[in-house]
């Protein structure tokens, strides 16, 4: 998807910003969740490790979802889809 | 420099104008909605043009003019040596500013208990959560800063960076190596060790060798003619206060000026 320069930017900066925070803030909430990585078995909090696996899982998919923005001749034409092909 | 929006790009008439999924929009629409409130994009566009702006260049160095890089080549690790010094002070002024808060300039009394620097420094050394680690990186960078200024002297004078028209910068070396020497001297005394003692004991004696002002020399630097409180109170007044001033401003101007002039070529 070839978005105009200044959509692209912004995509990149909030989307960087927020991969960032969400993988940085999951494994925050992984160490809480098992006094980090020290904890029994028996002593894990699962809710808070699911939700800091699921931030990591929701920054790694925010990051892969913002990479299918693409500015104007960046990447490479043949993977395309965006234009309609008219067979020559 | 103003964050004035310049040129608005038209985000919902061209997110119009395409076939976009529902989830893309969501996303574009949350993202552009955020750019509007939180201006990130503007200030770092504005951290990029100052970027391009400090890093500006002289057209062609003398190097690349005359393709003497297959000759010189091998100099340009020495010139890191300017920037080396100014990162040891600069580690120095911090881990000194730290150490401040623990120590305290006091000799002993002369019936051989030992002194309250020479206690506070013991205070550092073995019970100070990170004493040890802290003071001896003051101790280090100190040393490397002495040996980096010196070798930085030596690659000014060898590769002929001294010569006109930086003839005044290389005067400000001189004051800046002698500063540092003088840095060195007076944190050398503030421990009150047998060391510190017997090495100011030296610099009185050599105050007082110099011919007509020896006397007032001494007097003013430590004091007196034999060493006391007044001594070390100086010697420390001396490093932390009159000295990071001074030099930090000469070491401004030093560097100020390199930036001006650009980095000299070897003649």
């Amino acid at each position: 998807m070839v978005v105009p320069d200044a959509v692209y930017k912004r995509v990149t900066v909030f989307s960087t910003l927020f991969a960032v925070a969400a993988v940085v803030g999951g494994f925050l909430l992984l160490d809480v969740a098992t006094d980090r990585a020290t904890a029994e078995l028996s002593e894990v909090q699962p809710l808070v490790a699911l939700a800091g696996l699921g931030l990591i899982a929701i920054g790694a998919v925010t990051y892969a979802f913002s990479t299918r923005f693409r500015a104007d001749g960046m990447g490479n034409a043949k993977d395309e889809t965006d234009e309609l092909s008219d067979n020559g | 420099m103003s964050l004035e929006r310049k040129d608005e790009h038209d985000h919902d008439g061209w997110m119009e104008s395409r076939d976009l999924t529902a989830i893309e929009e969501i996303y574009l629409t949350v993202l552009l909605w955020l750019d509007r409130r939180l201006r990130i994009v503007d200030y770092l566009e504005i951290l990029e043009n100052m970027y391009y702006k400090v890093n500006f260049q002289m057209p062609k160095s003398h190097t690349e003019q005359y393709n003497l890089d297959n000759k010189f080549w091998y100099w340009y690790p020495l010139y890191a040596l300017g920037s080396f010094s100014t990162i040891a002070y600069v580690v120095a002024a911090i881990s000194g500013a730290l150490l401040g808060f623990y120590y305290a300039p006091g000799a002993g009394a002369s019936n051989g208990t030992p002194a309250l620097a020479y206690n506070s420094i013991t205070f550092i050394m073995t019970e100070l959560n990170f004493g040890f680690f802290l003071r001896s990186l003051h101790r280090w960078s100190a040393q490397v800063m002495v040996a980096a200024v010196f070798l930085h002297m030596l690659r000014v004078y060898f590769t002929g960076a001294y010569k006109e028209p930086r003839e005044l910068n290389w005067i400000i070396g001189i004051v800046l190596i002698s500063l540092t020497m003088v840095f060195g001297y007076t944190g050398y005394l503030l421990p009150w060790d047998q060391l510190a003692f017997w090495a100011g004991q030296i610099g009185v004696e050599m105050s007082l060798s110099i011919p007509l002002i020896g006397e007032w020399v001494a007097q003013l630097l430590f004091g007196g003619f034999t060493l006391s409180q007044s001594t070390v109170q100086r010697m420390y007044i001396l490093h932390v206060f009159v000295l990071p001033f001074v030099t930090t401003g000469i070491i401004a101007v030093h560097i100020g000026i390199v930036w001006m002039q650009g980095i000299a070529e070897p003649h």
